[in-house]
């Protein structure tokens, strides 16, 4: 199964949860349980849709997703966050273009599955379009 | 045949779920609506897909030197501002990004001109920060129709939030109300009749 979504949350409860919705779904998933792992994991060379969450100790959702756009690691990801926090700061808009979404804990699993899908064919149609031209 | 009726809509996180609801409530409009979605460069052909099913206005990306018409939906391209050129051609323009992004929906917005005359609705739908409340602040004061989308509906209730806070948005609305009041308001225009 190909690994298309990285769940990142210092909490095992939500990462096993999202594991279980999302692989029984057909969806490879990798759990990783801080910032710095995600970050390991990109420098790894991981592409695909990263479900992000905001308030992790040490590096948060939102200083992850900043140093990892410092670094260039998220051409060709998705970001989203996926948060039980309500509105982000207005000075948060810096990673407005790299994050396409702000999915609200508790999710449902259908909402889920049916947005991390809409978000890995839109990859696909860029890995797609890649090959073809 | 030129256009006359002209809608700009501004939308970042959450924004392309967002922007599907309202496009959904809208027929083949006599207007051209331009979509300043924030989103990363290699989805634009996906968003730009996606829009597409929600109606059955053609759904183009950006390109310099598009000419504005009615029945078109055009998306802008990351990496690029998109200005309107006498209200009738759109140019892509590199440079800076504005409010951290690129394109910018102030520049886009503050682009449009009182001169020649066309009917405008500016609308600011969900997302961070405070894209498109200088360019809502503009679209009033050319003669434009403003829209912001309402709390409750909104994924981020940033930049609508910011753009009510100028006082120049005229209706506060959720997605699909949106779509109505725009097919409202360009039929109006169609017909001889000022809404607004």
């Amino acid at each position: 199964m190909e690994t298309k979504i990285m769940i990142v949350d210092d909490e095992p409860d939500i990462r096993a949860a999202v594991c279980t919705i999302l692989e029984a779904s057909g969806y490879g998933v990798l759990p990783v349980e801080s910032g710095a792992r995600c970050i390991e994991e990109l420098e790894k060379g991981f592409r695909g849709v990263i479900l992000m969450d905001v308030m992790m100790p040490e590096m948060d959702g939102w200083a992850t997703t900043k140093k990892a756009i410092g670094k260039g690691l998220l051409e060709g990801n998705v970001v989203a966050m996926l948060t039980a926090k309500e509105d982000p700061d207005a000075d948060l808009e810096e990673v407005a273009e790299t994050v396409v979404n702000y999915i609200r804990k508790p999710f449902k699993p259908d909402m889920l599955v049916s947005t991390v899908g809409r978000y890995c064919r839109w990859l696909e149609r860029d890995r797609n379009a890649h090959l073809a031209g | 045949m030129g256009c006359n009726n002209l809608v700009i809509i501004g939308s970042s996180t959450g924004g392309p779920e967002t922007v599907r609801r309202v496009l959904s409530r809208m027929p083949v409009l006599e207007a051209c609506i331009l979509i300043v979605q924030h989103m990363p460069r290699y989805v634009n052909e996906s968003v730009r897909a996606e829009f597409a099913e929600e109606t059955q206005m053609e759904v183009k990306l950006a390109d310099d030197g598009m000419v504005l018409r009615h029945g078109l939906v055009i998306v802008a391209r990351s990496d690029a501002h998109a200005r309107l050129a006498a209200n009738k051609v759109v140019q892509l323009v590199s440079g800076e990004k504005v409010n951290y992004v690129r394109p910018s929906v102030d520049v886009t917005m503050k682009s449009l001109r009182s001169i020649p005359r066309v009917n405008a609705i500016g609308v600011i739908l969900t997302g961070m920060g405070a894209d498109g409340a200088e360019g809502i602040r503009h679209m009033k004061g050319v003669g434009g129709v403003t829209i912001s989308q309402d709390e409750a509906s909104s994924v981020v209730y940033g930049m609508p939030k910011v753009a009510a806070a100028t006082g120049c948005v005229d209706f506060i609305l959720p997605p699909e109300l949106i779509g109505s009041k725009i097919t409202d308001l360009v039929k109006s225009w169609s017909n001889g009749v000022h809404l607004s």
